[in-house]
Order: structure tokens, then sequence, then C-alpha cells
């Protein structure tokens, strides 16, 4: 067995055997309450008799998983300590000072949570507000609202759909943040949580992170709130594994805006997906970026549960060198007079890759429904690649949906317009590109987000031509013949 | 004549062999016992006094079926099929010396075809339509063939061209769909009994529409033909197939092959208005039509493909193109009716290879009963495709709240300058419209049909003018019982 | 003509028209005024058969017959016309076929022999230019991509291609310029005879200055507040409606 294994059987048998080794020390502290042994145990199981996704697997047709690779060659002993210890009045690597992160995490009028590499960082974050609980710290209370709704909103996708690194991550859980907001409350301040990933900083060169990461929401009836979560690398360098979930539950008229930023390293492969049930006439504004780590995978399952619920999803992505950025949401309707609204845009350059799968799924009572995909692509480059595949599946007769997906270059009057305007033929590309996305950002809610977003990313349109469409540009041959 | 003998005493040998109970009449309807082996193909090519090297194309992709497995990913659900229950070779009895005249022809047969309303007298024939009609298994007469061949167009059943152009078939047979395309394609591969050949000299237009006609009429037949339609440079060609099979509670098989070539500059307009029994009421009987269409498009070259699809209990189909040369037009326009318990997953492939290449896919979907269409389709833009356009439009149309609409488009793009456009709606015919008709005096059953008419006008008027009118008709008797 | 009893109707459990009657005598024209929401729309959607439009109580009859039993088409068929206030799109489907098919169900109806495509085209022609519009719009697909007086007018053009014995205006003259209404108004009143009859429901006075009406009712919370004569229609465009509730109320 252990001479000619695949890379994915090799990562397969890694993957348990921390999974193995993490229930043992948990066991020997004696305190995990039973739905974690449960949530690790069921995850494990299902995770073991799964089959490793390959092209004919329709959910991964167009992501290879071999950059999985690097983590079977590496020393998984760098995974995360067992137990998730809160750091209380040390910070516990050597790169996580308030110094360091305070350098990647947005500096936004929000109550501050920092995780590095899964753990709480106390000293970088604020206080825990009322309504945010570890796992590991949960009262009786917290305790029952975990047990009642952790895995089960996962939990509740088609089997054939279910998603392998939900899985893991359930195999993996030792800890993990509860949000739960109370029947008539609405949360001040925002909720900023900020994913750190030390990336194995301080750590011989051969070693590789494996970060887990848990967060659940759990807004009750007629509750509000508003919660960021910041996926960044620290820098330096070594490859990582982030595993991503969470799930959230929208009880009757609840509302929530929730902004997930993926903006990780290079090195980082990140497997994220978001799980949300909406409920009566409950909203969901979600907002998701990925700009950065060489693989993403990211999942948005979305279920309306209940009549009258409303749900908008805007998302961009960014890819340049060899990235690969894959994006595969589903909205279920389930219930009749639900709506939802997904608009999804992105840039594409050098020889990276895109993926967009949008699945749109009215089911056989779901009348009334009004449905609305749209996803648009740049592409810059002729090595790179966009795949994308908007679906409608429809049960229902009295509904209206609809789905777009264009592959297009800039406009040309526009293009033509700005130049009237006395600009530079190279500034109205650079222009042009980034307003094909800043149209999404401004509907962000949280205006420092806007801005420190907008920011960022118009410096790295500035910087980075792969970015900006401009077919035809010298150094496009270059890469042309190179790609032969 | 030895050949057919010894035909003929193969059958007895397997029917010895194999088939001692329950084959009684067999021989007396040339119709071959179930199964398939080697034997089976050897005995079909046989029947044919095919050339060696013909026999050995089909026992290649005999070889290769057998290792292949069916494909499941379409959205159809119907049993297993036996392939071992269904017999590979049908000829109508009086066909085997092959008639030289209509006189010859079986006069039940005559009347078959009159019911159909096929001119099959050249007296009686729509002007200007040449037909060559395939019965079962087994191509009947062709009309018209002394006037094309005075154009120097090549008019005839496959199994004749076998014999009289062994070069152009040798090079174009297989290659556009081969033998181990898929499936169906390899078990077609080996067992095709009959089909179209057509071959258009350089720079000829073909004086007139070519037109088949197919029906299955045995119990238990699967019908596999093959049909090959070759443009040389420049010319011109639209070619017409009409399908009916009669009612059965068995569910038949049928499983084609078209391959289209169309060389610099040529055109092919290829119209199908498929009608095969697609079960009744209940869901029970009907044809099963697994087929495989394709076309390659040289320099300049055009491929219009037009499909009409209202019969058939599972249809699994897409008819493709390859625009392998510069400049070359790929087309499809289809319109998928389905009704009661039918099953429809088509739609089209359009792959771009060379620079400026375009297509247009126009894709009308209608669901009534407690039927299910959907559209698959794949854009591929290969690198090479410099300045390739697509513009995909999908509509789907449900009628009662029993049925399904769906849309699966896989859109793959590796060229920065090409433009992708695609858009899909799902609606239903509107209260609205319904009330204006009826209130102008219209009954419902008019109303919807004239609706869903105005729906699929952009696909009839690509539709030569007689099968147009054809088409209206078919749509308005697959229609009826659909409005409650 | 057309008689409507204590007429009780509603609209997704919503009860719109109250105890409403109304006597229309053949040739007679009757505008029916009334505030948004006073149930103008509603009467015109009963009378037609729409469904959701559900009759509680009450009856009408229409040339001697009990409308209530008939259907949509049948009731179109026996010469009911409603000009649509906001006519829908049918795409794909041409003008000229939807006519067509439209006016055979009409004659056939009336026990007359279809008209041949040759004629029809020619008396489509002729009609669509009684109402100023090109006859290109003939081959158009059902008030596809129509502006909101081309729309208008090709619901004049169909009431005169169908020659019905009742036509019900809803708020024709809405969105129209003075020009389009004209047009409107002069095929109307091309159609008057003593054998025909017209409903004009309208919110504003201004259409009843081109089609002069023999009666004008002003209908109120669902019933017929009061009825008068084209000097009515002078009064409510002077005083607005506000006078009438408060004397109602």
């Amino acid at each position: 067995m252990s001479t000619s294994v695949t890379p994915a059987a090799e990562f397969h048998q890694h993957a348990l055997a921390l999974a193995a080794a993490q229930s043992a020390a948990l066991a020997q502290q004696d305190n995990s309450p039973a739905w974690m042994t449960t949530l690790r145990e069921q995850g494990a199981a299902d995770f073991a008799r799964t089959a490793w996704p390959g092209r004919k697997t329709e959910q991964w047709k167009y992501t290879s998983l071999q950059a999985f690779q690097d983590f079977v060659a590496a020393d998984w002993g760098a995974a995360p300590e067992v137990g998730s210890e809160v750091v209380t009045d040390a910070p516990s690597g050597a790169d996580t000072d308030t110094d360091a992160v305070g350098n990647t995490v947005l500096s936004l009028d929000a109550t501050r949570l920092v995780f590095v590499d899964g753990v709480l960082d106390m000293l970088a974050s604020d206080a825990l507000p009322a309504g945010v609980t570890l796992f590991s710290q949960a009262d009786a209370d917290a305790d029952k609202i975990i047990a009642d709704h952790l895995g089960k909103i996962a939990g509740g996708v088609d089997a054939s759909r279910r998603n392998l690194f939900a899985m893991l991550n359930n195999a993996w859980t030792c800890d993990g943040l509860l949000l739960h907001v109370p029947r008539g409350v609405t949360l001040e301040r925002p909720l900023y949580i900020a994913h750190v990933s030390s990336a194995g900083a301080g750590q011989p060169a051969a070693l590789a992170t494996v970060a887990n990461h848990r967060v659940l929401i759990v807004m009750e009836e007629g509750s509000g709130a508003q919660v960021i979560e910041h996926f960044v690398g620290s820098g330096a360098g070594q490859p990582a594994f982030v595993n991503a979930l969470t799930e959230i539950q929208l009880g009757n008229n609840a509302q929530l805006h929730h902004t997930r930023l993926n903006m990780e390293d290079e090195a980082l492969s990140h497997v994220g997906a978001v799980h949300l049930n909406l409920h009566r006439d409950s909203r969901f504004h979600g907002f998701t970026i990925a700009e950065g780590s060489r693989l993403k995978r990211i999942d948005y399952q979305m279920n309306h549960c209940g009549r009258g619920a409303d749900l908008k999803l805007d998302g961009v992505y960014l890819a340049r060198h060899r990235q690969l950025v894959d994006y595969h949401t589903t909205i279920e309707h389930r219930v009749p007079h639900c709506t939802s609204q997904e608009v999804f845009r992105g840039i594409i350059g050098d020889r990276a890759k895109a993926v967009f799968n949008g699945r749109i799924h009215i089911h056989k009572d779901a009348q009334k429904t009004l449905a609305e995909l749209n996803n648009r692509n740049l592409l810059t480059s002729n090595a790179a690649e966009v795949d994308t595949k908007p679906e409608l599946e429809i049960y229902a007769d009295d509904v209206r949906c609809a789905h777009g997906a264009t592959i297009s270059q800039l406009d040309e009057t526009a293009l033509y317009y700005l130049q009237s305007r006395g600009i530079s033929p190279s500034q109205a590309r650079v222009m042009l590109s980034f307003g094909f996305i800043n149209e999404l950002l401004q509907g962000l809610p949280h205006e420092a987000i806007r801005t420190a977003l907008g920011t960022h990313l118009a410096a790295l349109f500035a910087a980075d031509r792969a970015l900006v469409s401009d077919v035809g540009y010298s150094d496009q041959q270059a890469i042309d013949s190179e790609s032969v | 004549m030895s050949e057919q003998v010894s035909g003929n005493a193969q059958v007895e040998d397997l029917m010895r062999k194999d088939y001692a109970a329950g084959f009684h009449s067999a021989i007396e309807s040339d119709t071959l016992p179930p199964g398939l082996d080697e034997d089976t193909v050897r005995f079909i090519s046989a029947q044919k006094e095919e050339p060696e090297w013909m026999l050995a194309w089909r026992l290649k992709a005999y070889r290769a079926w057998r290792e292949m497995a069916e494909p499941t990913w379409a959205h159809v659900h119907y049993p297993e099929i036996d392939f071992s229950s269904i017999s590979y070779y049908s000829s109508p009895k009086s066909m085997k010396d092959r008639p030289k005249s209509l006189d010859e022809v079986d006069p039940e047969l005559i009347a078959t075809y009159e019911k159909l309303g096929i001119p099959l007298h050249e007296q009686e024939a729509l002007a200007g339509v040449a037909v060559d009609a395939v019965f079962d298994s087994v191509s009947v007469v062709t009309t018209f063939r002394e006037k094309l061949y005075e154009a120097g167009v090549i008019f005839c059943p496959i199994s004749e061209a076998v014999h009289k152009h062994p070069e152009l078939v040798k090079k174009y047979l297989g290659s556009v769909v081969p033998q181990k395309d898929n499936f169906y394609a390899a078990l077609n591969s080996a067992v095709f009994s009959d089909g179209s050949f057509v071959y258009i000299p350089k720079g000829v237009r073909c004086p007139m529409e070519l037109s088949t006609y197919f029906r299955i009429n045995e119990l238990n037949t699967g019908q596999f033909e093959r049909t090959l339609i070759i443009a040389e440079e420049g010319s011109h060609v639209s070619y017409l197939e009409g399908c009916t099979a009669p009612m059965r509670d068995e569910n038949q098989l049928h499983a084609a092959v078209v391959e289209l070539v169309a060389l610099d500059d040529a055109t092919i307009k290829y119209s199908t208005v498929q009608n095969w029994y697609p079960g009744d009421k209940n869901g029970k009987g009907g044809i099963y039509n697994f087929v495989t269409k394709r076309g390659i498009a040289h320099k300049n070259a055009r491929i219009s493909w037009t499909q009409v699809e209202t019969g058939s209990a599972v249809t699994w189909k897409y008819p493709s193109c390859i625009l392998k040369g510069d400049n070359s037009v790929g087309e499809f326009y289809s319109v998928a009716l389905t009704n009661n318990f039918q099953q429809a997953d088509t739609g089209t492939k359009m792959i771009h290879l060379g620079k400026n290449t375009r297509s247009t896919i126009i894709a009308k979907g209608i669901s009534a009963g407690r039927s299910n269409s959907a559209y698959r389709g794949l854009v591929r833009m290969n690198p090479g495709a410099e300045g390739a356009r697509n513009f995909t439009q999908c509509d789907s149309l449900l009628i009662g709240d029993q049925c399904g609409a769906h849309t699966f488009p896989y859109i793959e793009n590796r060229n920065a300058s090409a433009v992708i456009e695609h858009e899909a709606t799902t609606s239903k015919v509107s209260d609205d419209q319904m009330f204006l008709c009826q209130q102008r005096g219209l009954d419902a059953e008019k109303a919807v049909s004239m609706i869903v008419n105005g729906f699929c006008r952009e696909v009839f008027k690509e539709l030569p003018m007689e099968f147009a009118v054809e088409a209206g008709k078919l749509l308005e008797v697959s229609l009826e019982g659909s409005v409650g | 003509m057309l008689q409507i009893n204590k007429l009780n109707a509603q609209v997704e459990d919503k009860q719109i028209l109250h105890d409403l009657s109304l006597n229309i005598k053949a040739g007679e024209v009757h505008a029916i005024m009334g505030p948004n929401g006073s149930g103008k729309s509603t009467l015109g959607n009963v009378l037609t058969g729409r469904d959701g439009y559900d009759v509680l109580s009450g009856d009408i009859t229409f040339n001697g017959k009990n409308l209530l039993e008939m259907g949509i088409e049948e009731r179109a068929r026996e010469g009911m016309f409603l000009a649509f206030q906001y006519p829908v799109e049918i795409p794909g489907v041409s003008n000229m076929e939807f006519l067509k098919a439209a006016v055979d169900a009409r004659r056939k109806h009336q026990g007359l022999e279809e008209l041949s495509s040759f004629d029809f085209m020619k008396l489509a022609r002729d009609t669509s230019k009684q109402v100023s519009l090109d006859p290109s719009f003939l081959k158009r697909g059902v008030n596809e991509g129509f502006s909101g007086g081309e729309k208008k007018r090709n619901e004049i053009m169909q009431m005169m291609l169908l020659e019905p014995s009742l036509c019900i205006l809803d708020e024709t003259d809405s969105g129209l310029d003075i020009d389009a209404l004209q047009v409107v108004a002069s095929g109307v009143n091309a159609m008057r005879s003593s054998d025909r009859s017209f409903i004009v429901v309208t919110h504003y006075q201004r259409l009843l200055d081109f089609i002069v009406p023999d009666y004008v009712h002003v209908l109120a919370g669902g019933k017929i507040v009061k009825s008068g004569d084209k000097e009515l229609a002078k009064e409510l465009e002077a005083k607005g409606y506000g006078w009438l509730e408060s004397e109602v109320a």
C-alpha cells in the first residue's frame, strides 16, 4: 500500500491519520462534547468512503486537485495543536504578534476577531461580544445551539452533491466560532473575523500547515447582523492548506449581510464552503471575492426553506499566474415566493484558470419563484482559461428564471470615449478592466471594506497587467509563443 | 447470391446455438435473432456482401464497444437496456433482391409510406425533393437519382456506396465520429445496417433538397442507420430527414450516426423533423433515440443543424460542429417538445478551432404533461480560435406544473479574443397571453398551440418551407391534451 | 343588449363590485368613470370572464343569454370585445396569423364561411390604414415591440375586424397623446351604429370630448354612485371625484 499509492490516496491517508490523532488527543482531554465526537466520527467515515474527485466527477470536472501533491510530500507534523487552545497572554507563533497581524487584517469599525491557523489570537482580537462563543468554551445554552445546527445545515445537501471537503472539515473540527443572534436583536457593530494563515512561518521549509476553520451563524427570528470573514495569509511562502466551512441559519425575517474575502498568499490552497438556510421572509445579502492563492475552490450552497425569502449574492474573482479559482454555487428553491439574484464577474490572465458553476434548482412546489444568475468574464491571455456553466433545473411552471454568461472584451466604444477625453489607451484599459469588477464592489454595504478593497485592487490592476484586458498587447504574443 | 445463402445458413446456425426457442418466424421476416456478438457483426456484413475492409472496420468498433460503458450523465431515466434482447438486423422481406423500380416494392410498404405522406412516387413527390427511405434497416428506394446523377451528385444507400464508391467511404467514414467516439456510436459502427450517402462534387449546388425518411417497424428491432454527407469545396446541399415509428408497447432502440464533412467554402444544411413514437399517455412504449450527429467545417464552410424533436420516449442527441477551418460557421436551431412521460436531453457542441469561427445556437424547449426536457450544450474556444464568436439563446416554456425544463450549458474558453454570449430563460405560457387569445375568441388549445408556435418561430424559419408547415402541425398534435 | 343585475364580484378574496346594476341597450354608448381603485377595470374583466375574477352573486344577460355560463372565448364569439388597458405581447405570433384565427373563430360561430387568406389580408391592410398603423405591423408579433400608442391602435384595429356587438374600452385613452387619441376616437366613432354598444371606461373626461357618450356613470367603491348624461363628465372634470365620495359617505 505504501509504495505506489497515488497522491490522492496518500492525501486521503494523511487526512484520516490527522483526524485520528486529533481524536485521540481530544479523548485524553476528556472535555470535548458529545456532538463533536459524533461530528468528527461521521465526517471521517464519510470522507473515508468517498472517492477522490477526478475529471469524471461532475463537481470537479474542471478543477484538478494536483496541487495537493505538495501536502503529500510535506511533513504533516505541522498540523495545528489539538484542542485549539486560546492564546491568552502570548502569541503562539513567531509571526503572530499584533504588528504582523495588524498589517494583514483590515482596520474596520467592527468587532475584530483574529484567528491564526484556526486559533484565536486574543491580543490581536477585541473581547468576544455578546452572542459570540468559541465551541471549546460554550456554555450549556450555546452547546445546545451548536449541537442542534452544526453539520446539519451543510449535511442537508443531496448525497450525490455532498462536498468531500465539508466531510473532511467535520472530521477535523476541534474548535470553531459560534455567532448566535437572539430573537429581535440587531448587532450594532459588524463582526469582522480574520482567518490568518501563518503558512508555516518560522517552521522548517518542508513543513506544510493545515488549518481547519469552522464558523456557525445562527440568526433567530427578526434578528440582524453584518459579518465579514477575511481569509488572509501572512506571507511566509510555504505551502498551506485551508479548509473553511461556514454554516448559516437564518430564522424567520432575519437579515444577514455576509462578506467573504479570500485574499491569501500564492502558496496557499483554500477549499471553502458557505452553507445557508433561509427561512420565511429572511434576507441574505452576500459578497465574495477570490484573489491570491493558487488553488481556491469555494462552494455556496443556499437553500430557500421558507416562503418570501430573498437572497442576493455578488462575487468577484481575479486569477493570475498559474492560479486556479473555482466557484460552485447552488440555490435550492424548495418553497414558493422566494427570489434569488446572483452576479459573478471574473478576470483571468497569465496561465490562470477560472471555473464558475452556478446552479439554480426550482423544486416542484416552488411556484412564483424569481431567480436570476449572471456570470461575466474577461480573459486577458490566450494561455488562460475560463469554464463557466450556469445551470437551470426547473420543476415548477409559474416561475421566472433566467441566466446569462458571457466571455468578452472591453467595450470598444467605451475605450474610444475615454481616449477622446485624453486618457491614454493603456490607462483606459486599466480603468475599464477595474470598472468591470468595481461595479460589484460598489454594492458592498460596509464602506470601509469598499474603500479598503477598492484601494487594494486598484493598486493590483495598476501594477499587474495580467488583469487588464488588452488582447494584441505585445507581451500577449510572448505568452502565446511560450505556450506552443 | 451464394453469400446470401451462406448468410441464411449462418442465421440457422446461430439459431441452433443460442436461440433455439422463440425464433419461429424470424427467417421469414429476415430479422436476425436478438443478441450481439462477433458473429452478428459478420452476419450483417455478409448480408450486405461487404468487402473485407468494411467488416474489419465493424469488428474494430464492436471490440471497442464491448469495453465501453453506457453513458449515464444525461438527465434521463430509463430501465437498463438489455443489449442482448435486441435484434440487430431486419430486412423487409420483399427487399431481398433490391427492387429495380417501385413496382417491385411490397404494396403494403407503399401504403405505409403514403399514410405517412411521404412523396415516394416521383410524380407525387413535392417538387424538388429526392427521397431515400430507410425502412427498419434497409434503404428501400431512392427517387430522383437520375436527375441528381446529371449534376454529379451521388445520393444512394450507404450500403451501395460501400461497393460503388469505396474510396470515398474509406476516406470519410468515421472521420468525424470515430468508432470509439461514444458507446452508441461504437454500437452503430459495429452493426449499422443502412443509411444515406451523399456526395456533392466541387462547386456544385445540389439542384434539389435531398430527403430521407426513416421508419422502425419490426418488433424488438434496433435501428442503426448511418449517414455520411460529403460536400466538396464550394458545394452546397440541403438535406432533410424525417423519422417515424408505429405504436409499440415495448421500447425500441434507435442509435444512428450522422457525419457531415463540409470542405472549404461548402455549405451543408441538415434539417430533421423527428417524430418517433413517444410512448402512450402513461409512458409505455416509445423509441429510445440515442443519436450521434456531428459535422466538420473546413475553411469558410458552413454547417447548419435544424431539428424539430417531438417524438421518442427518451432522446439523447447533440448535433455538433467542429469548426476547424478559419471563418467557418456552425449553427444549431432546435425545438424539442416533450409531453406525457417523454424525456429529452438534447443540445449541441460547438468546437471552435479556427480563427474567426462563428456559431449560433437557438434552442427552444417545451415541456408539458409529466415530461422533462433538458438543453445540454458545449461551446469551446480553443487557444487558436482567434476572434471567434458564439451566441447562444436557450428558452424553455413550461405547460403545467408536473413537468421539468433544464439548461446545462458548458462554456469553455481558452482564447482571450473570443466573445461568447449565453442567455437562457424559463417561463410558462402567461395567463395574460392566454386571456388575450381567448378574449379574441380562440379556444384554449388553439391559443396554446399558437403561442407555442410563436415561441418556436425563430427555429421554424430555418426549415425548408414544406417542413416548416409539417413541424407546426406536429407541435399542435403533440400538444393535444396538454391543456387541462 | 346587456343587463347587469345586482352584481357582486371579488378578486383574490377581496370584494370589489357591490350590487352593481347596469342596463345597456343596442346602439348606446355608456361611459364609466371613477377614481383609481373604484372597480372600473374589474367590471371589464368580470364581463369577459377572466380567471381570478369571481362572481359572488347577481346575474348578467348578454343578447338574451346568460353570460356567466359562457367561457371566455364563447363570450368573445358572441360579440363581446375588450380593448385592453395594457395589451400583452405574444412573441413570434404574427398579428396577421392571430387576427385571422380570431376572425375565423367569430365567423364560424356566426355560421359564416372563413375568409380566404387573400380577402383577409386585403381587409386587414385596409383596416390598419384606418387606424394609421403601417400594414407592416401585421407581419410583426402581436404587440411585440409596439409603442404604447401602437398597441392601443392595434386594439382598435382588432375591434374593427372582429365587428363585435359590445365593445368595452378599458382606459384606452391612458398614455395617449392627442393625435393618437383622435385616431382611436375616430375609429370608435366610425363603428358606432344602432346595433352596437360601447362601454367606455376612463379616468379622464378628455376622451369623452371625442367619443360623446349617451350616459355617464360614476363608479366609486364598487358601486354606481351617480348616473347622468355627458354633462356629468364635465362636472367631474371640474370638481374631481372627491365631492362624490364625500356625498356617498
